[in-house]
């Protein structure tokens, strides 16, 4: 066992303690764009991956990491994340979602864990497996030299080079738009800064960054452990699973990573008074088991949850992270529209 | 809690998934008379910080957030006060 899979003991704890102050869950931020008109949280997803896209950059330039990019295999990165947007829809959170609330004591989000390993290990290992690789097989596409895509590599253009040049456009952007939308400061309570980090939930630009430096500081502990990849959670419940019950040894920089995550989250939740053992009536556990089960075939069929995705995937400019994140929320937009937005429009 | 606020409907959301509290208060609200006070029990963090600013955008009132114990907290809103 390589010892440096124990750096992802603090990675893990800080991701966890960050996911619970910031309540950082995609499935709350694609799904209340159109529920509630609410955009914090889609602005903290979009700030953690610019920010992440510099870094990564920069690091590959400097030969700290590699960016690795996963398979693009368009017919398994479009139903996986249709299914895997569907399912958090059901479930109530996405992975990243449901893995802080378990450490808040949320038993739903626990019963979609249980789920979401139970179908993906299922996905990954067992009976549908064949099948998952056949629809990989018949879909993937590389570049001639067999390396995965990236924006980049498709059209020819230096990665550090787009990178750089998306974060820039972005924050031009941005400061056009807010500066266009200034508007007089409101007058907030003096609170201290303990306070603000301990007990209050976090803004979003805060969490953004917090989240973005975990994550490139991840892919650089990772990479250091073998595993040259950013922050992920899926993979983290299998291989934990595989190797605790199935005694396969699996234990990885990944599965320790997770468990402090979940650590993290019940730590942040306690100091904040927010922890305690919480169900939903039987049959909302039931949902969000069934959740959990699309989300791990959604992930597994995909090649990774929101988190290797969209957090970690498209801030390296990687093909089938774009489009496998585009059809999570298009999955999450398509339930979410006949469960919600229908039904409150009726009204 | 000095002065007791009287509701005059009580929303239990304890323990139930995102974002049920959320979508529940505010078709509630929706249903209600102009100036009805409804109260939300609810233990969901990410509600408790945003059906107070959602409800304002929505023109209702929020007379009060009570943090009860833990992450439970009771929410006062005044229906359509600001239609």
């Amino acid at each position: 066992m390589n010892p440096l899979i124990f750096t992802g003991i603090p990675i893990g704890l800080a991701f966890g303690f960050a996911l619970q102050r910031g309540r950082f869950c995609m499935n709350s931020a694609f799904r209340d764009i159109i529920v509630l008109k609410e955009y914090d949280l889609l602005k903290a997803v979009g700030l953690a991956i610019l920010i992440q896209m510099v870094g990564f950059a920069a690091l590959a330039m400097a030969g700290v990491i590699t960016i690795s990019p996963n398979t693009f295999f368009w017919g398994a990165n479009i139903l996986g994340g249709f299914v895997f947007g569907i399912g958090m829809v059901v479930a109530g959170g996405c992975a990243s979602g449901v893995t802080y609330r378990f450490g808040e004591g949320m038993v739903g989000a626990m019963s979609a864990v249980l789920g979401l390993i139970l179908v993906g290990l299922m996905t990954t290992t067992g009976a549908i497996h064949p099948l998952v690789v056949s629809l990989r097989g018949a879909t993937t596409v590389t570049l001639a030299d067999g390396a995965n895509l990236t924006l980049a590599n498709v059209f020819g253009i230096p990665h550090y080079m787009l990178a750089f040049g998306i974060a820039g456009i972005a924050l031009i952007v941005w400061a056009i738009r807010s500066k266009r939308g200034e508007k007089s400061p409101k007058q907030e309570e003096e609170v201290s800064l303990g306070t603000k980090i301990f007990k209050n939930g976090w803004g979003w630009k805060a969490t953004a960054i917090v989240i973005a430096i975990i994550g490139i500081i991840a892919f650089v502990a990772s990479t250091a452990a073998g595993r040259s990849y950013g922050l992920a959670i899926c993979g983290g419940y299998w291989s934990t699973v595989q190797s605790l019950l199935l005694g396969q040894n699996l234990i990885s920089w990944l599965s320790v990573m997770l468990l402090s995550t979940i650590l993290g989250s019940f730590i942040g939740a306690k100091i904040a008074g927010e922890a305690k053992l919480r169900a939903p009536a039987p049959k909302v556990l039931i949902q969000c088991f069934f959740g959990g089960c699309l989300m791990g075939f959604g992930a597994a069929v995909g090649g990774g949850c929101n988190i290797t995705h969209i957090l970690t995937g498209v801030p390296q400019l990687a093909l089938s992270s774009i489009l496998n994140g585009a059809f999570i929320i298009f999955g999450c937009w398509a339930l979410a529209y006949f469960w919600f937005v229908r039904p409150m429009r009726n009204l | 809690m000095a002065e007791e606020i009287k509701a005059d409907k009580t929303l239990d959301v304890r323990g139930e998934i995102c974002p049920n509290p959320d979508v529940k208060t505010m078709t509630t609200l929706e249903k209600m008379e102009k100036g009805q006070i409804l109260e939300v029990l609810l233990d969901y963090p990410l509600s408790v910080e945003r059906i107070p600013k959602n409800a304002e955008n929505r023109k209702h009132r929020v007379i009060k957030v009570v943090k009860v114990e833990g992450p439970d907290h009771r929410i006062f809103i005044e229906a359509k006060a600001n239609k």
